[in-house]
This record gives C-alpha cells, structure tokens and sequence, in this order.
C-alpha cells in the first residue's frame, strides 16, 4: 500500500480546474519531488491530501484512508504548507505549542523542534518580526512536531539561503532513510534534484509524468539545434516524422526525435541548406522546462509540431 | 479537552485578548469611578447605574469572539488547526467553550472592578447599598451574558468568516438590529439578542422583560443557532486557497 495515494483527484473552483483527474502514489523511505510550474495544482493536492479541501471527485488517502480519518493526525502526517500561515502577532514558541496542546504532544518536543530548527533564539519574538527563512524553519517546525511517518512541504526552499537549503536538504534525506515518506513541492527542478529519488511533475492540474530521478535524467535522448534557409519548411518536414520541433529565443529550430544524420538528409532531399547541424544534450533544469512546456515565448502552430 | 486547552493558549498568546479586555475593564474603572464619584447620588438609583462600562465591554467581548475564528482564516491558522484536528466539529466545539470562558472571565474581572470600586465609592458618598441578594442576580446577569455574547461572536465569525464583515455583522446584530423590535407588535422585539441581554441583566425598564433566566435562555439559543450553522458551513468548506 502506498503511502500516500491520489486516485483520479479533480478539484474545480467555479469553472477553473485547479487539479484535474490526478493520480499517483509516494512511498515511503524516499523523498518525491513534486514538481510543476506555478499553478500547476501542487497546493491544492497537497491540501486534498491533508483532508483541508474536498476533492470535486476522486480521492485523497493517507495510509489507505481518507485523511480526516487520521486518528493520531500529528504523528501520521507533518506538513509545512505556507511559511505566512501564522498569527503575526504570536510567538513562534506560542504557535507549537497550541498545535502541540492540540495533538497531546508534551511541551518538551516544541522545545526540541526549535532546537532542531535552530529558531530557539528567535522562540519567544512574534512571528509578525520574523523573516522569510524564519518562518519557513517554524513551518518545518511545526511539521516534524509530531514525529510523522510522512512529511508533506509545500515549497520548503523559498526563502532559505544556500546554508538553509543544504540543511534542508540533509533533514529531508534523513527522513527518508528513516523509513518515512516525504513528499515535498517545488517549481525549480534543481531545489529537489540533489535531494529527491523520485519525481511526480505535474502541469495544469494534470500528471506530466511520476519517474525517478535517474530514468528522468537518462532519458533526455538530445535535440539537435538546426539553422538553415527556408527553415520553415525544413520544421514542417520534420514534423511530418515523429520528429518534435520548436524554435528557441534565436529563432533556429530545436528538434528532438531526430538524428542529425536523419535531419541532414531531410534537408538535403528538399534543397536545404543548412547552416548549422548540432547535436545537444540539454542540462536537467533545461529538461524540466521541456517537459513542463514552458517554452511560451515559442508560437503554439510551431510548438510540438509533431506531437 | 485537549482541543479547549490549545484553544486557550490561542487566545491568551496574543495581544488582542489581553489589549481588548484591558481597556474593557480600564473604562469600567474610569467611567464608573467618575459617574458614582460625581453624579448626584439621587440619580444613582439602582446598581445597573454605577455599571456604566458594561455596553463597551459588551462590545469588545463580542469583537474578541469574532476574532476567535476569523482570524484563522484571515492569517492561515486554520490550515494547521485542522490539520492537527482533521475532524473539524471538535474544534469548533473547543472554540465555543473557550469563547464562553472567556466572557465569563472578563465578566467576573468586570464584577470585581465594579464592586471593589463603584460600590465602596458609592458607599463612602453615603449612597445606599444594593441589597446582596440583588446584587447578585445583577452580577450573575452580567457575568452570564458576557459569557454568552463571546461565543454570539464566535458564532458570527463560523458562519460569515470575513473578519471584517464579521466584525461589522455581529455589532448589527447587537445595536442595529435591536432598534428593529420597537417597530413590531407584541412582545416579539423581546426575543432578539440585544432585548435578551437587556433582560439578562435584569433591567426592569425599557428593553428586555422577560425576565433573567429566560433572557439567558434566549440568548443561549441564539448562540447555540448560530453556532450549529457555522459548524456546518466551516465542516463544508475548503480550507485555504
């Protein structure tokens, strides 16, 4: 059984579908990134999942279970899911210990998350004084409270400097080899690439793809950046293949799905002459944003031609 | 038990509650100290009179109630609430029990306040003493509907939400609303929130005859109203986003 469990989830607000027929599983005992772009609808199944919205269909489930059928919440689930989700006015020592009084956790564990966070200095402030870092760590705080088999973090890194985000990063795969599960978001790739096994990418509410880290790596087959005369016309014969073709911010084509052997040849039977033939391997981030289609600038009838 | 006890914390780990209840009880020590110090003592006739703080503490409790709720969601509170109690009534529940508490506590500081410092003023002035039975029931009146209005205001903020149109909603409820009874028939203007605390209090002229206990008690189903429909809405609704 998996651990976490989204099963077709949709969640429609008025006409906008923020999640949309979404289905995946987390394990335990690594960490999944889940990734996607702003809006892609990370929030809001990380929010089905902690039972704080309805799905419009599908299912959220925690151990099997929907999670407002949790009996020991705390213990079962640790989340952290905005860093501005306090009362500004409370100190942070304040804000755990409410939640801990709440899931009858004894006093001594608010101390020891803050110490494990490195907020006790700051513990006793109001919260409404704290910076961004700070409140990220009180989050993270507030999270492993209760010692939880599974860690949901809704962008953990923002707001953490370079020191923060090794720690962070430390924290989340100790978890992991703890046995725990930990699925944390984020719209950077390279935020969780140090840190996650496993990859669930998500755009427009929908899956994109659930890979590990490693076949989502070796699976960048290359493209092949191409400029030549009468470009279009070379684009529309490669996308008559099962060749992919788009044109970065320079205006050659990006072509991927066909060797440069296949694309010199194709040029030559319709009289193209190329001026540039070269093979390319593309960085991971670069991967990402393929994947996700963030490619705006590049006119729709030209993207993904052959898609 | 657990659940009263984080709310409790919730609320005394804030300035608001102790800021509101300050100056609540602060006014009551100054009006009522200048009004017993210096009115002439044949218009201080009953013991209602030296309580002239009474309807501003009335307020800022009924606010505090409010804010019990709408601030979970205006600040984003309530996400770790119920993640905590993915079960939503329970802590509804808790609120509505700290919500009362709480006005019940500020109406024993405002007793205190009232008879440790009107009373012996009034005394010394040569004015004539409140029997202690009376007493009493006026005190208890006042103490009891502070606690209610707290949680009228809890009450507000489930169903509406909004800090600000909560805010604004359960102060119409009180004065806006009450002007509404002297334009119906019989004795229904009698059974609206402001009329109930009236009679709590037990004041025998103008608003409110119906006398304490059923005053209380309909004040109590106002509350316990309001509080079933915001539980159900809070139950429903998203949370976040």
């Amino acid at each position: 059984m998996a651990e976490l469990e989204v099963r077709n989830l949709t969640k429609r607000y008025g006409r906008t579908v923020a999640v949309d027929d979404l289905s995946f599983e987390v394990h335990a005992g690594r960490v999944t990134g889940f990734l996607g772009p702003n809006g892609a609808g990370k929030t809001t199944t990380m929010r089905a999942l902690l039972g704080l919205l309805r799905p419009t269909r599908g299912e959220a489930l925690v151990d099997g279970q929907p999670p407002v059928q949790m009996t020991d919440p705390l213990r079962t689930i640790g989340a952290a899911l905005e860093a501005t989700a306090f009362h500004p006015g409370r100190s942070g020592r304040a804000h755990l210990r409410v939640l801990a009084s709440a899931a009858r956790i004894p006093m001594s564990r608010v101390e020891e998350v803050l110490e494990l966070v490195e907020l006790s200095g700051a513990a006793g402030r109001r919260v409404g004084g704290y910076s961004l870092g700070m409140r990220q760590r009180l989050a993270l705080a507030a999270a492993l409270l209760g010692e939880p088999r599974t860690l949901i973090l809704d962008e953990p890194a923002n707001g953490l400097d370079p020191q923060g985000m090794r720690w962070l990063r430390d924290l989340l795969r100790a978890q992991a080899a703890e046995g725990r599960t930990v699925l944390v978001s984020s719209h950077v790739l390279s935020e969780v690439a140090q840190t996650a096994d496993e990859l669930i990418l998500i755009r427009g509410g929908k899956l994109v793809s659930q890979t590990t880290l490693a076949e989502f790596t070796a699976a960048d087959a290359g493209w092949v950046r191409v400029r030549a005369v009468r470009l279009d016309e070379l684009a529309r014969g490669l996308g008559e293949g099962k060749a992919t073709v788009r044109r970065d911010e320079e205006g050659a084509l990006l072509v991927e799905g066909a060797s440069a052997e296949e694309i010199g040849e194709l040029a030559l039977s319709l009289g193209i002459a190329l001026h540039e033939l070269a093979p390319q391997r593309s960085s991971l981030e670069e991967r990402f944003l393929e994947v996700m289609g963030e490619e705006s600038e590049t006119p729709p009838a030209e993207g993904e031609a052959g898609a | 038990m657990n659940l009263l006890r984080s709310e409790w914390i919730k609320l005394w780990s804030v300035r608001t509650t102790w800021v509101m209840l300050g100056i609540g009880l602060l006014a009551e020590a100054l009006f009522a100290g200048l009004y017993v110090g210096f009115a002439p003592l044949e218009e201080i006739g009953q013991l209602e009179d030296t309580m002239t703080g009474v309807g501003l503490l009335l307020v800022l409790v009924l606010v505090l109630g409010v804010l019990v709720v709408t601030a979970e969601f205006r600040h984003g509170t309530a996400s770790s609430t119920f993640l905590v109690t993915p079960r939503r009534w329970p802590v509804l529940v808790a609120k509505l029990a700290a919500t009362f508490g709480v006005g019940l506590l500020a109406g024993l500081a405002f007793v205190l306040v009232n008879g440790g410092l009107a009373l012996p003023l009034l005394s010394s002035r040569g004015g004539s003493l409140p029997s202690a039975s009376d007493a009493a029931s006026v005190y208890a009146g006042v103490v009891v509907s502070l606690g209610l209005i707290c949680a009228f205001g809890f009450g507000i903020g489930a169903v509406v939400r909004n800090q600000v149109a909560a805010i604004i909603a359960a102060i119409a409820a009180l004065f806006i609303v009450s002007a509404l009874p002297e334009l119906l028939p019989g004795s229904v203007g009698d059974y609206f929130p402001a009329q109930a605390i009236g009679s709590l209090h037990g004041s025998s002229e103008g608003d409110g005859s119906l006398g304490q206990v059923a005053g209380g008690l309909v004040l109590t189903a106002w509350t316990l109203g309001l509080f079933a429909i915001g539980t159900v809405l809070v139950c429903r609704r998203d949370v976040g986003e």
